[in-house]
């Protein structure tokens, strides 16, 4: 199957003026109609890189494509739906004003606002004045702002910050939504769980590099089947001689064998058969939360 | 550019701080004639600034606002520049308004427009007050209303729009250069009205006023003497204005525009993080 990219970077690098490095050599690539999830620690550089496809911070070097135009190009913009960070709104402005005053810039129908606020649900709260709302509606109100263009790319940068469980629920739902059909939607987040249950791939970045680019099946690896048994080596042994030594590795004292877990209720008989006592024998699939605390280096539960 | 003036006037409009400093110059406004009444009702207790009656009749009024229009006008210009720069960036809207559509200059130049709008709104109520309170002193003296030529009138408009304009200007480049209003806003009255009369004042005593072309260059100084020209002899003043209207006009006007195109580049180049 062919695809055509949406968002093409080929070594994309912001340096500031005070040296800090903070994306470094970026080549990433969004295709059209896809989730894609931007992972990294906080620093990594997502924002950087995402201000610069908007345009909002220029490039030190490096190429970037969004939607076929330069990031920043009026022409661009006109395709591009942006929240990045936090939502900024005048906080004297009711809801709908704001929504209102975003329409006349990007020279959109007024009657887009009202359309926006049913999709984000917010039309019953948008007479109130934006200071007022709370983390949630400031959140929706920044996703519906940047849906008054029906944008071919949605560009979202931790749309969850700082949202209550209900919140984020909400807005996961709110994004799987928005993201069917032909939209492309570029959604930086903290939350793994989140990005593995909505993206169709991810790109981890560390560091300002984007360590690891794929879909998120790939990215998570084979399924498998953990095995704990006693004594372990014996155990071993004789899964070696059933699935061959490529099936099989040794992490904490478990055995994790690369076969379907279809085969667990052979594996549980010819190891009882055995004499080998069984303790733990479970599908086992990596978590994207794992995978990224790999990818990254950084300490899970720390 | 129309789709940006109009989203810029739709936020500007019921905007609390320009609504403030509207109700300020009208309070500034009436004050100053009040005040001036009394002092022309009281000569004994006004002793040297005792205040011709005839100044504040409706005729004299284009004359008798330029006192409440500088420096307290132009200071509550800086505020509203200061403010109308400075709050995009505290408040993070920049980066709404640079990712919809239209170039960076096409925002700018939006703004301005509607930031000179407001200049003006702020000109007209001064005029408005000042004509209303010159009524009423006419009214409770007995004397007949009369107004000044049409001309004359936008004459004294256009004057204090250019102050306003000028000293708003001073306010719109230092929030865009600070990115936030209260350190500009702050920065700017100072330098109005503290470091620009010291300075001038430094400089006139240096080699006997060898230099006081310099202060010429000054805001203050052009600010003033443009407000000076509106005179009459009901005002019995002797002192000429240390510059020429023309020449007042001229460098007020090079300053504004000066200010504006540093503005435009600032956030033309700069990045918005």
């Amino acid at each position: 199957m062919e695809h055509t990219t949406i968002v093409e970077t080929h070594s994309l690098t912001k340096r500031y003026g005070s040296g800090v490095l903070a994306v470094d050599s970026v080549d990433m690539s969004v295709r059209r109609g896809e989730v894609y999830g931007f992972l990294g620690p906080n620093g990594a550089g997502k924002t950087t890189t995402l201000r610069m496809l908007v345009g909002l911070i220029r490039p030190t070097s490096g190429t970037a494509t969004v939607a076929g135009h330069t990031p920043g190009s009026p022409a661009g913009l006109k395709t591009i739906g942006a929240l990045i960070e936090s939502p900024g709104f005048y906080p004297y402005l009711s809801g709908r004003e704001n929504l209102r005053v975003v329409a006349d810039l990007a020279s959109v129908s007024q009657k887009r606002v009202d359309e926006v606020l049913d999709l984000v649900e917010l039309a019953s709260r948008a007479g109130r004045k934006f200071g007022t709302y709370s983390t949630g509606m400031k959140q929706r109100l920044g996703v519906a702002a940047a849906l008054l263009k029906d944008p071919e790319l949605l560009i979202l940068d931790e749309p969850t910050n700082g949202l209550d469980p209900q919140g984020m629920a909400e807005m996961r739902k709110l994004i799987k939504d928005i993201g069917q059909g032909d939209r492309t939607v570029l959604l930086s987040s903290h939350l793994l769980g989140e990005v593995e249950q909505i993206c169709d791939r991810v790109g981890v970045i560390k560091n300002g590099h984007l360590v690891k680019q794929s879909t998120v099946q790939e990215l998570l690896g084979e399924e498998g089947v953990l095995v704990r048994a006693e004594p372990a080596d014996q155990a071993q042994e004789l899964l070696t001689k059933m699935f061959g030594p490529e099936a099989i590795s040794r992490q904490n004292g478990a055995i994790h064998l690369k076969v379907k877990p279809e085969n667990s209720i052979e594996i549980n008989r010819r190891l009882t058969d055995a004499g080998i006592g069984v303790s733990e024998l479970r599908p086992f699939e990596r978590s994207l939360e794992e995978v990224f605390f790999q990818l990254t280096g950084e300490k899970q539960g720390s | 550019m129309i789709a940006t003036i109009r989203a810029e006037w739709r936020k500007s409009r019921f905007r609390p701080a320009f609504l403030v400093a509207g109700g300020v110059m009208a309070g500034i406004t009436a004050l100053v004639y009040s005040l001036n009444w009394y002092l022309a009702l009281h000569p004994n207790a006004a002793g040297d600034r005792a205040v011709n009656i005839a100044t504040l009749y409706p005729d004299q009024f284009v004359n008798s606002v330029m006192g409440a229009a500088f420096p307290v006008g132009a200071a509550m210009a800086i505020v509203v520049g200061a403010i109308f720069a400075g709050s995009e960036f505290g408040w993070g809207t920049l980066k709404t308004m640079f990712t919809q559509g239209p170039g960076r200059l096409t925002v700018w130049t939006g703004r301005l427009v509607v930031f000179g709008a407001w200049m003006l709104i702020l000109t007209a109520v001064l005029f408005a007050i000042g004509a209303g309170s010159s009524v009423v002193v006419a009214l409770f003296q007995g004397h007949a209303i009369a107004w000044p030529t049409a001309i004359d009138i936008a004459k004294g408009m256009g004057g204090i729009w250019l102050v306003f304009a000028v000293n708003g200007a001073i306010g719109l480049a230092l929030g865009t250069l600070i990115r936030q209003s209260a350190a500009a806003l702050g920065i700017g009255l100072i330098y109005v009205l503290a470091v620009e009369i010291i300075a001038v004042r430094f400089i006139d005593l240096i080699n006997n006023g060898a230099y006081k072309w310099i202060t010429e260059l000054f805001v203050n100084q052009n600010a003033t003497a443009l407000t000076q020209s509106f005179t009459s002899p009901a005002f019995g003043r002797a002192l000429a204005p240390a510059v020429s209207a023309e020449h007042a006009v001229l460098v007020l006007a090079a300053y504004g525009i000066g200010l504006v195109v540093v503005a435009a580049g600032l956030l033309r180049f700069r990045d918005v993080t």
